[in-house]
C-alpha cells in the first residue's frame, strides 16, 4: 500500500504548485491586453485568430496552469498518490507550457509560422508528460472514490484535447487548413470546457464542499455516476456531431442538464452548509453556480439561432463558471500551503491563513472581476463595453496576484529567520 | 457493530459539525462560544487518543510499522493541538479575528487529515485488523480521556 502523501516530506515541494498559481494571473493580464489591442468586430467570432489567441492565454494561461498546480498538490492528499519525480517533472513541464503558450499567442498574432510550430511542440510535450505522469501516479491508487474518478475522466480528455490541439496548431503551422478543421475544433473546445475543467471540478466538489464548507454530502447517484454518465455523453456528442449532426442537440441536452444540474446542486448545498462564515470563496462559488446556470441553458437555446451566442457562452461558462471556481480555489489553497510549509519546518507563530490574504482586497478583487465578466457578456450588444470590461479585467487580475504574492512574500521573510520551534537537534 | 472505518469516520463528521456549530456561536460573541470550544476540544482530544492509544498501537504492533503512516497522524495532532490551544487564548483576549484565522487554518489541516486518514489510514487499518475489529471499537467507545 502507497504511503506517500502522509507528510509534508513526501508533498511536493511549495514552488511546484506555487510557480503555476503565481503565473496564472499574469496569462489572465496579457488576456486582458490582447483583447484592449483586438478589433471588437472580430472577437464575436470564435475562430478568428484573435480570439483564438485570446481564449488561449486564459485556458491554457489560467485554468490549466491552475488545474495544474492543484493537481500536484491535491492528488498526494485525495488519492494518497504521488507523481513520480515531482520536483523535475513539475519545472519542466511549466518551462514547456509557458514557452510554448507565449510562441502560440506571438506566433498567431503575428503569423510567424516557426513560433507556431514550436508553440505545437512545447506546449505538446509540457501537457502530456505531466497528464501521463498523474495518469501513471493514479493508476496505483487502490482506493478509487468519486474524485479520482473525476480527476482520471478529466485526465483523458485532457491527454485527447491536447492531441487535437497540436493537430490544431500544426494546421496553422504548415497553412494546410483540413476540411475537418473546424469540426475538430469545436470537439478540442467542448471537451475542453466539459471534460477536461468540469469533470475535474464535478469531481473535486464531492470531496471539497462537504469538507471544508460542512455542507452535505452529495448523494451516491451523484458520485457513482455523473462522471461516467456526463462522459458518455461527451462521446456520443462527438459521434453525432460527426455522422448525424442533427441530432447532436440531443446530446448537448445531455452534457447541458448534468451540468445544470451540478451548478443547482452546489447553490443548495451551500444555503444547507453548516459553516456560517462565508469568504471570498463562498462568493465564488455562488457565482459559479449562477454563471453556470445561465451558460447552460444559452448553450442549448443558441443552436436555435446559428451560434450567434456562441461567445457569449464560452464567456458565461468559460469565465463565470471555470474561472470563478479556480480563483476561489487558489485562495484557499496559496495561504494554506505557506502555513503548512512553515510549520511543518518548525515555524510556529506564524500568521493564520486569514491573516495572510487582506479579506476586503479580495472582496474587492471579486467586484472587479465579477463587473468585467458582466461587461463582457453585455458588449455582444454594446461593443463599447468591451474596452472597459478588459481594462477591469486586467486590474482584477493584478490585484489577485497581488493577494496570492501576499502569503508568499510572508512565507519568504519568515524562512530567513529562525524557526521559534527548537531544531538544534536537527541541525 | 461499525467497523474501525466507519466508527472513526463517522467520529470525523461528528467533530466536524461541532466545529461548525462553535463558529457559529463564535460569530455572535466569543464569550458565548467559550463552552462550545471547550466541547469541541474536548470532542478532538477524545478522537485523538480514540487514534493513538488504541488503534495506532494496535496497528503498529500488528504490522510492525511504527514510523510510517501512524507517526505522521500523531505529528498531525500536535500541530492542530497547538492550534486548538491558542483557540483559547484568542477567546481570553477576546480577538474574534484571530479566532477566525485559526479556525480557518485548523479546518483545512484537520480536512486534509481526515482525508489521509479516510481514505488511505483507515483502510489499510480495516485491512490488517479486520478479525479483531469489534474488540477495538469497544476499547475506543469505552476510552477515558488522559
Amino acid at each position: 500500500m502507497e504511503l506517500t502523501g502522509l507528510s509534508v516530506d513526501q508533498a511536493p515541494p511549495i514552488s511546484a504548485p506555487l510557480r503555476f498559481f503565481l503565473t496564472a494571473p499574469l496569462f489572465g493580464v496579457l488576456a486582458g491586453i490582447l483583447i484592449l489591442l483586438s478589433d471588437t468586430t472580430i472577437l464575436i467570432s470564435r475562430y478568428s485568430t484573435d480570439s483564438i489567441v485570446i481564449t488561449h492565454a486564459i485556458t491554457i494561461g489560467f485554468f490549466a496552469f491552475i488545474m495544474l498546480g492543484s493537481l500536484t498538490q491535491m492528488l498526494p492528499v485525495l488519492a494518497s498518490a504521488k507523481i513520480q519525480n515531482v520536483k523535475n517533472i513539475t519545472l519542466i513541464s511549466y518551462f514547456l507550457l509557458t514557452l510554448g503558450l507565449l510562441s502560440m499567442i506571438f506566433g498567431l498574432k503575428l503569423d510567424i509560422k516557426l513560433l507556431i510550430s514550436l508553440s505545437y511542440m512545447m506546449l505538446g510535450i509540457g501537457f502530456l508528460i505531466m497528464i501521463l505522469s498523474i495518469l501513471y501516479a493514479i493508476k496505483g491508487v487502490k482506493h478509487f472514490t468519486a474524485t479520482i474518478k473525476g480527476m482520471l475522466a478529466s485526465l483523458i480528455f485532457a491527454f485527447m484535447i491536447v492531441l487535437m490541439g497540436m493537430l490544431l496548431l500544426s494546421e496553422y503551422a504548415n497553412n494546410s487548413i483540413s476540411q475537418y478543421h473546424y469540426i475538430l475544433a469545436n470537439v478540442h473546445s467542448v471537451w475542453a470546457i466539459f471534460g477536461f475543467s468540469g469533470l475535474l471540478i464535478i469531481g473535486v466538489a464531492f470531496q471539497v464542499l462537504p469538507m471544508f464548507y460542512v455542507a452535505p454530502k452529495f448523494k451516491q447517484f451523484c458520485k457513482k455516476r455523473v462522471v461516467i454518465l456526463i462522459s458518455i455523453g461527451l462521446f456520443i456528442w462527438l459521434a453525432l456531431n460527426i455522422f448525424a449532426e442533427n441530432y447532436a442537440l440531443y446530446a448537448k441536452l445531455w452534457i447541458a442538464t448534468f451540468f445544470w444540474a451540478f451548478a443547482t446542486t452546489v447553490w443548495l448545498k451551500f444555503n444547507r452548509r453548516k459553516r456560517a462564515v462565508s469568504d471570498v470563496t463562498v462568493l465564488y462559488w455562488r457565482a459559479a453556480s449562477i454563471f453556470l446556470t445561465l451558460g447552460s441553458f444559452l448553450w442549448i437555446f443558441d443552436e436555435f439561432f446559428k451560434h450567434e451566442y456562441i461567445v457569449m457562452v464560452a464567456i458565461l461558462i468559460g469565465g463565470g463558471f471555470i474561472l470563478s471556481i479556480m480563483i476561489g480555489m487558489i485562495y484557499k489553497i496559496v495561504p494554506f500551503l505557506v502555513w503548512f510549509h512553515l510549520n511543518a519546518m518548525g515555524y510556529m507563530s506564524i500568521p493564520t491563513i486569514n491573516e495572510m490574504i487582506d479579506k476586503d482586497l479580495a472582496k474587492i478583487q471579486f467586484t472587479i472581476m465579477m463587473l468585467s465578466l458582466i461587461g463582457f457578456i453585455f458588449a455582444f450588444y454594446m461593443p463599447k463595453l468591451l474596452m472597459p470590461s478588459a481594462v477591469y479585467f486586467i486590474i482584477s487580475m493584478l490585484i489577485l496576484e497581488y493577494n496570492i504574492l501576499a502569503p508568499v512574500f510572508i512565507y519568504r521573510r519568515t524562512k530567513k529567520t529562525e524557526p521559534d520551534f527548537d531544531m538544534s537537534a536537527f541541525k | 457493530m461499525s467497523t474501525i472505518k466507519e466508527y472513526l469516520t463517522n467520529d470525523h463528521r461528528k467533530c466536524d459539525e461541532i466545529f461548525a456549530a462553535m463558529e457559529d456561536k463564535a460569530s455572535e460573541s466569543l464569550e458565548s462560544a467559550k463552552e462550545i470550544t471547550a466541547e469541541f476540544v474536548a470532542d478532538m482530544e477524545h478522537h485523538f487518543q480514540m487514534e493513538e492509544r488504541v488503534m495506532f498501537l494496535e496497528f503498529e504492533q500488528k504490522t510492525g510499522m511504527t514510523q510510517g503512516p501512524t507517526e505522521m497522524m500523531r505529528q498531525e495532532h500536535a500541530q492542530m493541538r497547538a492550534l486548538m490551544q491558542q483557540l483559547s487564548e484568542a477567546i481570553d483576549a477576546n480577538n474574534k479575528d484571530k479566532f477566525f484565522g485559526l479556525t480557518e487554518t485548523l479546518m483545512i489541516l484537520l480536512q486534509q487529515h481526515n482525508m489521509k486518514e479516510e481514505q488511505m489510514l483507515y483502510n489499510m487499518a480495516q485491512q490488517h485488523l479486520n478479525a479483531e475489529s469489534d474488540r477495538i471499537v469497544d476499547m475506543m467507545d469505552s476510552l477515558i480521556v488522559e
